[in-house]
């Protein structure tokens, strides 16, 4: 195994290869950072390409496009408080606020360490504990995904403190909305009122590009601001970021990396959930959780070590297995069998020089992105010095053209204007554009699992044995219960401390 | 004043608004003309780029360009619905042989029945046939059923026991399931899955007992699964070991097809033109090689044969749905 990681170093620095990773990490991140293109659009557009070279060559870059990808969604989020790929929603929370104070490199920064590092992490668990993971994977049915989300859904809980209320009607709002379209068990067609476009659902990244960007455009022609935020190059802002990550921020990093890497083996739970899911316990366990929503720079990181640790996760089952962990997977699956290569425990064997090639060129992939991402890092941040009228401009194009390419449909740009107008007005009446998006992209995949498992529940006879028996399943109720009771007790507690405090006075 | 500059932003936006979406949505008549091809055509793909069809569909392209130089094929992704959305762009395109696209049975059959979708298998002419990816049964390999008649009679002995995963409803795996059902008289618990990877997962980690699987899906994980029968006429030649279901006494047979089509009123001229380019494609030892080594079941069939065997299976289909009340 050492004589294959060592080959996988040094197919890495072959010069084509080398460049390909640099060409498929900018690549990436433009990408991602443009909202709309996705890291999944991003990797499949260059599958054909691949099929003219060594499989080697081709799938070391498509990992540094799909390295490349997840991170650059952070920059958007970050800049203009519009998650580039889905899986920086978690991203927008802190990362936006971080920006209008005047702070918009140490976010990117952040984002930038954070998102390697995680990288990184997801990647060695790929390297040396595949085989467990995998089985881990396999684990996980339709109770455990249907707590999975609850668990998820729990955060909006914590999310929105002081208005729960609210939080939650956003919430549920969402999953009402994600439940237009053919429902799962049956292909029954609900709240379509006989629109055939409504057939299809409504598409979560036409919605959140409404609800984050084009609400933000209307926000900002509304405003009299001529820039976004205040924002000077400062020199050695990289330096300082990573410092202050290192001393502070280590067991936050190492949490959210590993929630990601466990959060990716899962097929169809990505890096939105695992963004989610991190950034709310990265909350939880901070001193200061007061300050996360506010510009807390640990909820960038937490989210962004989240979503790219889930790379390294989500090729652990479809490299054992054949099962993809995410849609980008299962497109890098789909360039492998192009090749002839078939996934399973035998490739590293069969193909052992192949798979760790891949394996061990994201780990150099993750090391030249902080080189990359550092330069980009200075040429994106100077979109705050463009006056907001051209930005908004730029955002309206960016997100028509982002909500049509997704399926070209011109009904997903309708969709993405709707979202828009309900996150402007919404915003405005104190609706939580966070927790609508939560129950859109966890809505479907509650229900789909719910159902699943009440269907297992007939066969079993028990409804009982299938909701709470399994382990996991339990684990995760606890875990759902602390995070919904956490909030409600510590405010009971504070209120009481206060008392004595008074009493004494 | 400030207002003024306000309501000027929100005026430009809009034009750029205006703008953008009558461009997507203009189409552009075309004079026609005796030669043909003499300008790019536009193949529309109803799946994600860089998903099983659209790889197929590259390949050929590859072997398009070598009988047809002239003009090459400009791929357009039309996705959702499982296909319907695609399959319903072609069928209102323009009929001036510039627009083609793949589609695949029995979804298009199935989609325009029962759930509305936006055409009907007479809004095309059918080029040609290329794929059939048989359907099989497939348990753990760890299971106690050894062949697909064990895991039968469990079901009949304990109704509703046996959990089934099909992929999606109303598709081929749901038409499969419905008639065993129908043949063998048993009553099992459906569990519906989103995609072949899930329903893989879920069959791997034991949540299944058994479950309906296209040959080209299975293989991915096939070091972990067993394959109790397939339903062909032949066995396949990715699984030579594994039964045909009609070998083992059940006469059932049911696939996956993919095929191209173009919209109906193409002109005939250019619609035999498609099909015989076609034909020299499907008949390259090097196209077949390539088709082979992606792993994509090869087996092609001309246009009008295609045509008859997909109106031969909107009956079938009919039957079997009306059977169980699924369409009225």
């Amino acid at each position: 195994m050492l004589e294959n990681i060592l080959t996988g170093f040094a197919n890495s620095f072959i010069p084509i290869n080398f460049l390909l990773i640099i060409a498929g990490l900018i690549g990436g991140i433009i990408i991602g950072a443009l909202p709309g293109l996705t890291a999944t659009m991003g990797v499949a557009l260059m599958v054909p390409i691949t099929f003219a070279m060594n499989p080697i060559s081709g799938l070391i870059m498509l990992g540094a496009i799909y390295s490349g990808a997840i991170y650059g969604g952070s920059n958007s989020a970050i800049l203009i408080n519009t998650p580039g790929t889905p899986s920086s929603v978690a991203t927008t929370f802190d990362g936006w606020p971080m920006t209008k104070q005047g702070n918009a490199a140490g976010a990117l920064n952040a984002s930038l360490f954070a998102s390697a590092f995680g990288g990184v992490i997801g990647t060695l668990f790929l390297l040396f504990l595949a085989a467990p993971m995998a089985q881990l994977a396999l684990k996980f049915g339709a109770p455990e995904f249907f707590w999975l989300c609850i668990f998820g859904l729990s955060t909006i809980a914590a999310m929105v403190p002081g208005n729960v209320v609210k939080g939650l009607m956003s919430g549920g709002l969402g999953m009402l909305i994600s439940t237009i379209g053919l429902d799962p068990l049956e292909g029954a067609r609900r709240f379509t009122f006989g629109a055939y476009s409504l057939v299809q659902g409504i598409e979560v990244i036409p919605a959140m590009i409404g609800l984050f960007s084009f609400s933000q455009v209307i926000v900002l022609v509304g405003s009299n601001n001529k820039f976004i935020a205040d924002y000077k190059a400062k020199k050695g802002a990289a330096m300082l970021v990573a410092k202050t990550l290192l001393k502070s921020a280590k067991a936050n990093l190492m949490r959210s990396s590993i929630i990601g890497t466990f959060v990716g083996i899962l097929p169809g739970a990505g890096g939105e959930i695992a963004g989610i899911i991190s950034y709310n316990e990265a909350k939880r366990w901070d001193k200061n959780k007061a300050n996360f929503g506010k510009g807390a720079i640990e909820g960038v990181v937490a989210s962004e070590a989240a979503n790219n640790a889930t790379i390294g996760g989500s090729l652990i089952p479809m490299l054992t297995l054949g099962i993809p962990g995410s849609a980008v997977a299962a497109v890098i699956m789909g360039a492998l069998l192009a090749h002839g290569i078939q996934p399973g425990f035998k490739i590293f064997a069969n193909n052992a020089e192949l798979a760790y090639s891949f394996i061990v060129s994201l780990i150099v992939v993750n090391i030249v992105m902080v080189f990359v991402g550092v330069h980009l890092i200075k040429g994106t941040a100077k979109v705050l010095n463009v006056p907001t009228s051209y930005i908004g401009v730029a955002i309206v194009a960016l997100s028509v053209i982002g909500s049509y390419t997704i399926r070209n449909s011109i009904v997903d740009v309708m969709v993405m204007i709707f979202f828009g107008l309900v996150g402007y007005f919404g915003g405005r009446v104190g609706f939580d554009t966070g927790a609508m998006a939560l129950g859109i992209i966890l809505g479907p995949i509650a229900e789909d699992n719910l159902s699943r498992s009440i269907s297992l529940a007939g066969a079993e006879g028990s409804v009982f044995k299938v909701f709470f028996t399994h382990p996991i399943s339990l684990l995760l109720i606890i875990l759902t219960l602390i995070s919904v009771l956490t909030p409600l007790l510590m405010a009971k507690y504070r209120a009481k401390k206060e008392a004595v405090a008074n009493d004494k006075a | 004043m400030k207002k003024n500059n306000i309501l000027v932003k929100i005026v430009g936006m809009v034009l750029v608004l205006a703008l953008t979406l009558t461009g997507c949505g203009q189409k552009t008549a075309t004079v026609e003309k005796e030669k043909y091809p003499i300008k790019p055509l536009n193949m529309i793909i109803a799946f994600t780029a860089g998903g099983s069809s659209d790889i197929q569909a590259r390949l050929m392209q590859k072997y398009w360009n070598k009988y047809v130089p002239e003009q090459p094929w400009v791929f357009n992704y039309t996705t959702g619905a499982g296909g319907a959305i695609g399959f319903g762009a072609i069928a209102k395109a323009q009929p001036d042989g510039y627009t083609l696209g793949g589609v695949n049975v029995p979804h298009m059959i199935l989609q325009p029945m029962a759930q509305d979708a936006q055409f009907s298998i007479d809004d095309f002419e059918y080029i040609s046939q290329v794929v059939t990816d048989p359907q099989v049964l497939a348990v753990h390999k760890d299971s106690k059923y050894k062949t697909w008649k064990e895991a039968i009679d469990y079901a009949k002995a304990n109704p509703n026991k046996l959990k089934v995963g099909i992929v999606g409803t109303f598709t081929g795996h749901h038409m499969m399931l419905l008639d065993l059902k129908d043949r063998l008289g048993i009553e099992v618990t459906q569990v519906v899955y989103k995609g072949a990877a899930d329903q893989n997962a879920a069959l791997l980690g034991k949540e299944i007992d058994l479950m309906i699987g296209n040959v080209n899906d299975v293989m991915r994980s096939i070091e972990n699964m067993s394959i109790l029968g397939i339903a062909a006429e032949k066995r396949n030649a990715f699984l030579p070991d594994v039964p045909t279901l009609k070998e083992s006494g059940l006469d059932l047979i049911s696939d996956i097809r993919r095929g191209f089509v173009v919209p109906k009123g193409t002109d005939p001229e250019k619609v035999k033109f498609l099909r015989d380019s076609f034909k020299k494609i499907q008949e390259d030892p090097e196209y077949l090689a390539d088709m082979k080594k992606a792993g994509q079941p090869t087996d092609n069939m001309s246009g009008e044969e295609f045509d008859k065997y997909v109106h031969a299976q909107q009956e079938y289909n009919k039957k079997l749905l009306t059977k169980f009340g699924l369409i009225k």
